[in-house]
Parts: C-alpha cells; sequence; structure tokens
C-alpha cells in the first residue's frame, strides 16, 4: 500500500476520481516536490477540485503544476492554483485551462518563481478588464513571452485594453496580435529600455558616488499627452522618463546613468534656486547650461571617471547653422571635451569665461554672471532662440527647472509636486530618516455596502460571515456571561498600496538588516546532537565519560555518538492591531500618530515575513460596545501578501474603542485552524482594555486575561506589545509575566516588531 | 617556557588611529577585560598582536565558532594507554602560564559557553576546574581580550548582559581616509597615489552600506587589491577581484560598485 500522507488521502477521499491521475504520478510528485510542499500543492489541488472548474482544470492542475515544479521548483506552483481559481473565477473555466496549459511554457521562458510570479500577477490583475480576451492571449503565451517580460507584457496588455475603449471585439482583436496596433505595441514595449529596469542598480549608484537616496519618481505625460523627453528634478525629488523615445538597448541604460548621475552633481553641488527675477528665457537656458557644466566639474574632481560617462552624448561639431540651440550645445561640449574644436567666437569666449574661474567654480553665483554676459552676446548676435521649442542638449542633462525660483504661482503650478517631507536626504548609513507617515486617504462612507471584489468566497473557512458572539469574563460574578460580545467582520477600506511599498522603500536600512536575518532564520541550521544512541561521528566527549566509567567499574553509557540534525521552522503567527481612536494620537517628540508607527512597523514585518515564508496574518479591531467589535482582516494566512493587503494597510484609520478579549478570542479561534507546530498570536495596543458600556477598569482587563489563558491551552503563545510607557502592571496582568514587552520609545517600533518576532520564532 | 611558540618576536605592523595603544597599555596595567569593537577587517587583531608584542607578552588566539564547547577553551580529558590525561584547553594555558587570551569573534560562540570567562573576568581571577577539581588562580601576567563585531547578527546573537558588563572596550573604526592611504601603502606596497585611490572607492562601497550591502569595502579587503597592483594586475581588475565579487551577489549593488570603480579612475 502506497504511503500518501494525510494531504494526499484527503485529496483522494473527497475526490476518488483523481485516483487514476494521481497514484501513477506519485514517484514523480514525490521527486518535485519536498513533502510540505507537498501537501500544501494537493491541498490546492483539492481547492481547485472545489472550486467546480471541472475535471479537465484539477488535471491539467496535476499536469502542469509537475512539470512547472520541475523548472521553477514547488512554491510558485501553489500561486499558479490560487491565480488559476481566481481567473476561473473572472473570467471563466477556459481561461483558467488555457492559463495551466501555458503555465509549462511560461515557467520555461521566464526561468525564476519570481519572474513567473509576476506573470501570474499580472495575468490576475488583466482578467477582470479584459475577460474575453483571457483565453485567446494565454494560448499565445510562448510568442509573448519570448518577447516581453513580464512587466513589458503588462504593459503590452494595458495598452491593449486602453485602445479597445471598453468595446470586447475591438479587445479581443488586439489580443489575437491581429491589429497593427497591437504588434506595434508589442515591438515597442520589447524594444525601449524602461527605467524601472535598470532602477535598482542606478539608484544604488548614486548612493555609492555621494550617498544620495534620492526619490526617484516616473514623469508623467502632460495635460496633451507629451511624453517628457528629459529628466527633471526639483525639491530633491528626481522625475525620469520612463523611457527616452528611440533609444535602446545598452545605450539608453548609459543614457539614464548619464542623466541620474548629472541630476545628482546638482543635488550634490547646485546651491539654492536661481531667482529667476527679470532673466529672459535665453539667460535661462544660458545660465543653467553653464550651472550644468559647473556642477558636472565638480563631479568630475571627484570621480574623473565620469567625463567617460556624460562625454559619448556630446555630440555637437563646430560649423553648421549658427541657431542658439546649435551654438549651445557647441558650448556644452566645449566646455566638457577638451579636445574638442571650435572656432566660433562666441564659444571660445564662453570657453575662456569658464575656465579663467576655475578657482571659484565652488560658488553657484559664477553660473549666474558668465550665463548672463553670454546672454547679452548671443542677444546682439541677433540669433534666434524660440523658447517654446527649446530643449536642452545633449539628452541626458535635465530640464533645469530644478534650478530656478519661478516664485510661488508657478511652483503651485507643478501639479505633480509632491510633499518636501519626501525630499532626497544625504543618508547616514544606519539612520534612517524616518519622515512623516503616508497621508490618510479618502475613505468612503460606508465601506460595508462597498463589495470587495478580493474578498475570499463566503465558502472560505476563515470568514465568519455572519457576526460571531463570544462569552465574556465577568469578575465580579466569577463566571462568564454567555454569548456576551459580538464580532463583526468588516471589509477593510483600501487606501494606496504604494504609500506601503514607500514606506518600505523609507526603511531601506532596517529592511536590509532584516533580509539578512530572514537569511540566516530561513536555512534550517544545523545542529549536533550529542550523546545520541546512532549517529555519523563519536562524541568525544561521551567516549571519553564512557571510558572513564568502564574504569571505575561502572556501567558505562553507550550513546556515544553525534548526529546533525536541521531544525525546521512550522509556525504560524496572527498579528493584531489595536487601532482605536487613542492610535490617533502623536507619539511624544515626533509628528507621527500611533497608526501611523504601527502602519509602518506591520508593514515591515509583512515584508519580513513574505520573505521568511512563515504563514501570517494581519487583523485589526476597534469596539463600539459589546454589541459591535469590529474586526478587519488586513491579510489573511491563505491570501498572499499583495497589492489588495497592502491597499487595506493604508487604508487602516483609528476609531472608537478597544474591547481587547473578544478580539483575542476571535483572533485565536481563526489562528486555531492553523495546522503549524507553533502558533503565535502577537497583539498591539496602546492602552488598556476599554469601552463605552464600561465603567469598570478591571472588567475588560480580566476577560483579556482569561482569553490569554484560554488561549494558550489551545497551545497558542500570546504575546502583547504594550506602546503605553506606563502599562507594565496591566500587560502584565493580561499576558503574563514574560509575555508582553513595553515598547518604551514607540518610533522605534518599526524597526523592533520584526526583529522581536525573529526572536520569538527563533 | 611553555608559551615559547605564543611569542611574537617581530614588530607586527600597526599605524595607530588615536589614542588606542596608550588606553590598551593602561588597561593591562590593571590587568582589565578588554573587548575589541568594530567591523571586519578594521584591524582589530592586528592591534591585539601588536600590543603583545609591545608588551612582551605571549598571545594566544581562539577563533570562536557555534560548534565551541566549554571544555574546548579549558580543556579535557584524553585517552592513552595509561589511562586518561588531563590536556588543557587554550584558556587554561594562558591562565597557568601568564599569556594574553584572545577569544577572537566571541559572539559565534554559545552563550553558555562563554560563561567560564566570568570568574576571570571580575575581582577573583581565579578559573575553576570543575572536572579536575583543580581552581587554578591566573598568572598575575594573564589578560583576556575578546573582539565582538555589533554587526547585523547581534539580534539572534548576542552577548549575554553579565558578560558584556565584565569589559572595557575600545572601539574600533575603518581610519580616516589619509590613515587608512597610509595603512594600505605600508601592507600592500604600492604607492600613494594608488592606496589614496583605493581608498576612495572602499568610501563609495561604505556609501552602499544599508543599500544592498551589509557591510562596505574593509581595510583588509583594500590591501589584497593593492597587493594583486603592487605585483601588476591593472587596478579595475584587481578591485574586481578583491572588492566587488566577494562583496556581494547582488548583480545590481554589483553593477553600480563597479561603476562608481570606474568613475573614481581618470
Amino acid at each position: 500500500m502506497l504511503d500518501l500522507g494525510s494531504a494526499a488521502s484527503a485529496l483522494l477521499r473527497d475526490h476518488p476520481d483523481l485516483a487514476d491521475a494521481v497514484i501513477p504520478a506519485w514517484p514523480a510528485i514525490g521527486r518535485r516536490f519536498p513533502p510540505d510542499a507537498r501537501d500544501q500543492w494537493l491541498r490546492a489541488c483539492a481547492a481547485m477540485a472545489d472550486a467546480a472548474l471541472g475535471q479537465t482544470c484539477v488535471l491539467a492542475y496535476l499536469r502542469g503544476g509537475l512539470a512547472c515544479a520541475e523548472i521553477i521548483g514547488p512554491d510558485p506552483v501553489i500561486d499558479l492554483g490560487d491565480t488559476a481559481i481566481a481567473l476561473g473565477r473572472t473570467a471563466g473555466v477556459r481561461a483558467a485551462q488555457a492559463l495551466l496549459a501555458a503555465a509549462p511554457k511560461a515557467a520555461r521562458r521566464l526561468g525564476t518563481p519570481s519572474r513567473f510570479r509576476e506573470w501570474l500577477a499580472a495575468v490576475e490583475r488583466l482578467a477582470p478588464m479584459a475577460p474575453e480576451s483571457m483565453a485567446p492571449m494565454l494560448d499565445r503565451t510562448e510568442g509573448l513571452l519570448a518577447e516581453l517580460d513580464p512587466a513589458a507584457f503588462e504593459a503590452w496588455a494595458l495598452a491593449g485594453v486602453r485602445a479597445a475603449a471598453d468595446d470586447p471585439g475591438r479587445r479581443l482583436a488586439f489580443f489575437l496580435l491581429s491589429t497593427r496596433e497591437s504588434l506595434r505595441a508589442l515591438h515597442r514595449e520589447a524594444d525601449d529600455l524602461a527605467f524601472s529596469a535598470v532602477e535598482r542598480r542606478l539608484k544604488a549608484y548614486l548612493a555609492a558616488l555621494w550617498r544620495l537616496r534620492a526619490p526617484v519618481r516616473h514623469a508623467k505625460a502632460d495635460a496633451a499627452g507629451g511624453v517628457p523627453r528629459r529628466a527633471s528634478f526639483s525639491d530633491g525629488l528626481v522625475w525620469m522618463p520612463e523611457t527616452f523615445r528611440g533609444v535602446a538597448g545598452q545605450r539608453a541604460e548609459d543614457l539614464f546613468r548619464a542623466s541620474l548621475v548629472h541630476i545628482g552633481a546638482h543635488l550634490r553641488h547646485s546651491g539654492p534656486r536661481f531667482p529667476v527675477g527679470s532673466l529672459k528665457p535665453l539667460q535661462l537656458a544660458l545660465v543653467s547650461l553653464i550651472e550644468d557644466a559647473r556642477v558636472e566639474h565638480l563631479a568630475m574632481r571627484g570621480y574623473p571617471g565620469l567625463r567617460r560617462l556624460w562625454l559619448p552624448f556630446h555630440v555637437a561639431e563646430a560649423g553648421g547653422a549658427g541657431t542658439a540651440p546649435v551654438l549651445m550645445a557647441r558650448l556644452a561640449r566645449a566646455l566638457i571635451d577638451p579636445h574638442y574644436q571650435d572656432d566660433n567666437a562666441w564659444v571660445a569666449k564662453g570657453r575662456t569665461l569658464f575656465f579663467e574661474r576655475e578657482d571659484s567654480w565652488a560658488d553657484p553665483a559664477i553660473s549666474r554672471t558668465i550665463g548672463g554676459l553670454l546672454g547679452n552676446d548671443l542677444g546682439q548676435m541677433r540669433v534666434q532662440f524660440n523658447a517654446k521649442t527649446y530643449v536642452v542638449e545633449p539628452a541626458y542633462r535635465d530640464d533645469n527647472l530644478g534650478l530656478w525660483d519661478f516664485g510661488d504661482a508657478a511652483a503651485a503650478n507643478r501639479a505633480e509636486a509632491e510633499t518636501v517631507y519626501e525630499a532626497y536626504r544625504v543618508e547616514h548609513a544606519e539612520q534612517d530618516g524616518d519622515p512623516s507617515g503616508v497621508p490618510p486617504e479618502p475613505r468612503e462612507a460606508d465601506p460595508a455596502e462597498r463589495p470587495d471584489r478580493s474578498a475570499p468566497a463566503p465558502d472560505d473557512p476563515e470568514i465568519a460571515a455572519p457576526p460571531v458572539r463570544y462569552p465574556e469574563w465577568d469578575y465580579l460574578i466569577g463566571r462568564e456571561r454567555p454569548d456576551w460580545a459580538r464580532v463583526v467582520e468588516r471589509f477593510a477600506y483600501e487606501g494606496s498600496a504604494r504609500s506601503i511599498d514607500r514606506i518600505i522603500d523609507q526603511h531601506k536600512a532596517v529592511v536590509d538588516r532584516l533580509t539578512a536575518l530572514v537569511r540566516s532564520a530561513k536555512v534550517s541550521r544545523p545542529a549536533w546532537l550529542r550523546r545520541q544512541p546512532e549517529g555519523d561521528r563519536l562524541d568525544l566527549d561521551a567516549c571519553i565519560e564512557a571510558a572513564l566509567s568502564r574504569r571505575r567499574g561502572e556501567t558505562p553509557d553507550t550513546r556515544v555518538y553525534a548526529t546533525l540534525a536541521r531544525r525546521h521552522r512550522d509556525l504560524s503567527v496572527l498579528l493584531l492591531l489595536d487601532i482605536s481612536a487613542s492610535t490617533n494620537d502623536l507619539v511624544r517628540g515626533t509628528d507621527k500618530s500611533i497608526l501611523t508607527l504601527e502602519r509602518h512597523a506591520t508593514a515591515l514585518f509583512a515584508n519580513t515575513l513574505a520573505e521568511l515564508g512563515d504563514p501570517f496574518a494581519i487583523h485589526a479591531f476597534c469596539s463600539n460596545g459589546r454589541e459591535e467589535v469590529r474586526y478587519y482582516r488586513i491579510k489573511d494566512f491563505r491570501r498572499p501578501y499583495d497589492a489588495v493587503a497592502k491597499a487595506r494597510l493604508a487604508g487602516l484609520a483609528a476609531e472608537l474603542s478597544t474591547r481587547l478579549g473578544t478580539a483575542l478570542k476571535h483572533a485565536g479561534r481563526i489562528l486555531a485552524r492553523q495546522s503549524t507546530h507553533r502558533r503565535l498570536l502577537l497583539v498591539i495596543t496602546d492602552g488598556e482594555p476599554s469601552d463605552i458600556d464600561i465603567a469598570d477598569r478591571r472588567y475588560l482587563l480580566e476577560d483579556a486575561r482569561k482569553a490569554v489563558l484560554a488561549l494558550s491551552h489551545l497551545g497558542i503563545d500570546v504575546f502583547g506589545i504594550g506602546l503605553d510607557p506606563n502599562g507594565k502592571e496591566y500587560l502584565s496582568r493580561m499576558f503574563g509575566q514574560r509575555n508582553f514587552l513595553v515598547m518604551d520609545r514607540v518610533e522605534r517600533l518599526p524597526e523592533k516588531l520584526p526583529a522581536l518576532y525573529l526572536r520569538l520564532s527563533h | 617556557m611553555v608559551l615559547d611558540e605564543f611569542r611574537i618576536n617581530e614588530e607586527p605592523y600597526y599605524r595607530p588611529v588615536s589614542d588606542e595603544v596608550g588606553l590598551f597599555e593602561a588597561a593591562y596595567a590593571a590587568r582589565m577585560p578588554m573587548m575589541l569593537k568594530g567591523p571586519t577587517g578594521c584591524g582589530k587583531t592586528r592591534f591585539i598582536e601588536h600590543m603583545a608584542w609591545r608588551l612582551g607578552r605571549p598571545l594566544i588566539t581562539v577563533a570562536c565558532h557555534e560548534d565551541m564547547t566549554a571544555s574546548d577553551l579549558v580543556g579535557r580529558y584524553l585517552l592513552d594507554a595509561e589511562g586518561t590525561r588531563w590536556h588543557d584547553g587554550p584558556l587554561t594555558l594562558a591562565v597557568r602560564h601568564g599569556a594574553i587570551c584572545y577569544l577572537d569573534e566571541i559572539v559565534e560562540a554559545r552563550q553558555d559557553t562563554t560563561v567560564v570567562i566570568h570568574p576571570l573576568t571580575d575581582a577573583r581571577r581565579v578559573l575553576p576546574l570543575e572536572k579536575r577539581n583543580e581552581l587554578i588562580t591566573a598568572h598575575p601576567d594573564f589578560q583576556l581580550v575578546i573582539s565582538y563585531n555589533p554587526g547585523y547578527q547581534s539580534v539572534l546573537k548576542d552577548l549575554k548582559e553579565s558578560t558584556k558588563q565584565r569589559f572595557a572596550a575600545i572601539e574600533f573604526d575603518f581610519p580616516a581616509p589619509s590613515v587608512e592611504a597610509e595603512i594600505v601603502a605600508h601592507e600592500a606596497e604600492v604607492p600613494a597615489d594608488v592606496a589614496h585611490l583605493l581608498v576612495r572607492i572602499a568610501g563609495s562601497s561604505r556609501n552602499l552600506k544599508g543599500q544592498g550591502l551589509q557591510e562596505g569595502v574593509s581595510t583588509r579587503m583594500l590591501i589584497h587589491a593593492g597587493r594583486l597592483i603592487a605585483r601588476g594586475i591593472p587596478l579595475a581588475k584587481a578591485c574586481e577581484i578583491t572588492l566587488v565579487l566577494p562583496i556581494t551577489d547582488d548583480a545590481d549593488v554589483r553593477d553600480a560598485f563597479s561603476a562608481a570603480i570606474a568613475a573614481s579612475v581618470a
């Protein structure tokens, strides 16, 4: 009899018709999936079978999953199942089948688990937008992915959705690759190098040169749909075009690099903005040009090799038309290229003026002086200059808007101007400056009326759809009041998922440190077990003891071996956040509220956990009397930590009171369904439990204590993190002497929380 | 003498950065247990070698590791034809005969192992050997020194409070650029301008700390690079194989660091 393990047995018990497929494949399954992943996968198969997509899908998942696991490892295969089910729901069974059939080809093309996941996520996002086109598009997966990486694939598909303007017929034609438009979009995506593809390395480059951490934003199209042709910077933010038109491959990367470093030189060496005053456009352009050369020369004093980076873009040649843009491009070249010859008197004069003042290059005022002089000369030469069509040359230079102070009116005009809090910072390695939190997102009046697209299906065992009642412990009468408090699960408000990504960016240094910790925690480190009855080497100490005993005439201990064992992580954790109204209070000495810090901490926590691979959930609660303990699920155990979870985290808002005990019971009930060896419930709270209908301070405290005790009987460890520096007494009453921690410096919560988790789980 | 092989006869090169030599001499005069803190490759081990030479004391170094037991430090019974024979461990050797015992990277050892040093590091200055039923009073010349890299591992691995508080600490960091260049020039036998360039390159890697690098390039790595340059390897290649490739596997960070090196070279 084949030993199938519990997951497989359960699958075959519920779906006996799959035996013909599973049993013959069993040896292959064992080869491709390590036991943990295998059970997870088989559960995913069961979920697929339950999702009523038909047996074809389940069989395709079994076959396709095996093939994928061979190429990219077992984990992404689980995600494949989730995506297929989601796709079946949004785009129909045929699309799900197409996905499963396409998956092994995609895996071969994409090669790595992360790229494969990106592709899955892109498909899942597209499905609701173009349900009718999913199946035909997925049938063409191989050809598409031969041209496009997952990001470009999504960009191409989105272009199709947009171009079709809600006309399913046109959309289908686009995805069948039967329109010229579609092919052109395909080639554009495949050709032009997008800044995001090289963003990380270029930002690191800037940090390496000057410790500059400039937030880079993608320059948006203007109101007329015109794509920006030059990079730009203002108030410490850098705006980079997503692509430089017509520049591809290595040259595009060089251009992005040259451009970003040029802006870095500005950030490093340009002073405060020049007042525009009465300067004419031509003078503005010339002062900017001299300023460009000045900061580049200062940068090259430290890094002479930068000349090699910028020089190839200076292609202006002596001679030719004497229009202003041409002369200016020639002057720009004359100022950086010592071998460039130009006999034009104006260019020569500019060169002399500039190099005569080499000793005072450190002073931005010289740009103003030289630029002014050259502007006058050019004005007298009556050359043409059209400020409307003028574009800075060479292409790597920015539009220089960041150099000028146009007064208040113009600054307000810059629609995309972001608040100053994101201004660049000169980093001091460890102290990761932590500017104010995310601005609150607009909220809707009653979110409960708003159906949540991504909510789990009602048959999801984690959803407690009808309100649940819990007893409450009354210490005065010494017994429980049955069915006393009611938990109402509500859909979480959604904020902007990107704001959470930005939090991660802000805490880059902490994240890096945590990644290293995760790595060391994840690799289950081998440990020597000594004094074993058998093992792969002698335990010297035990041998000597045994010899000694023998000489003393005692019976020696025969356990003289040592063996190497690996410990596995088997742990799930639920993070429960207190979002009562008091979390709106600002933390002393900072401009952030407690909730903001909770959000930062949770973002880092979730980021760490997602990397670590421990199953985790994030829930939040507040209460409005015993009839309404509101409970929000930011992220459930079974859902990935994705944009939806991030959006919900961003959307958390502080309100109402803290009926902790009931929330603990509800969280414990969800956590109890996890089948891991250890189950940990981490609670972050900022004060003692309270609610509007309770006057006796001790009542809710005792109920919470009772709840913690009951959970520990179920084998769930509850650990409390208190943000109230005076909370020692009641926290130890609720959580027990050793199972709580008081954060005396609340502003350090974000970095402490993930580290604390790693220590608790170690 | 028992410890002759542990004596240091030639002066190990050490370039003082501030007053650490004087501080250590005073601490030794008081036989105070010392902790040397600082990132890897900044000269802690070289410093202790230099001080042992300067003070004319033998130096016994133990590289600590996770699997180390207390027996590995204090000693154990071994078997021979006659019966059992006690064999002093490195710590016992130093305590008995008067050496400086240097426990390198002490956090790597398990916390229960490190408690054996407690009786040595307070007023008692004794080492009890339970298995032999012996109590050794430390030789007057004995001093205990540990090194400790307060890097990223400090969350999972840290010294016990009760251990930490027994030591006085000297903090080391990478020296100021001019001093570091002097050290690189001396150790790698390269001209001063090459050494300065290498130190500038190290600076850009240290800027990347927290941006994908755990630690920046250490002085030790620079000396490696310098040694290859002194043997005729071109600078770019030498930096690639001694600095860029060892320090990270992250392609983007590697690219950024290589590009910064290229930018530093005229």
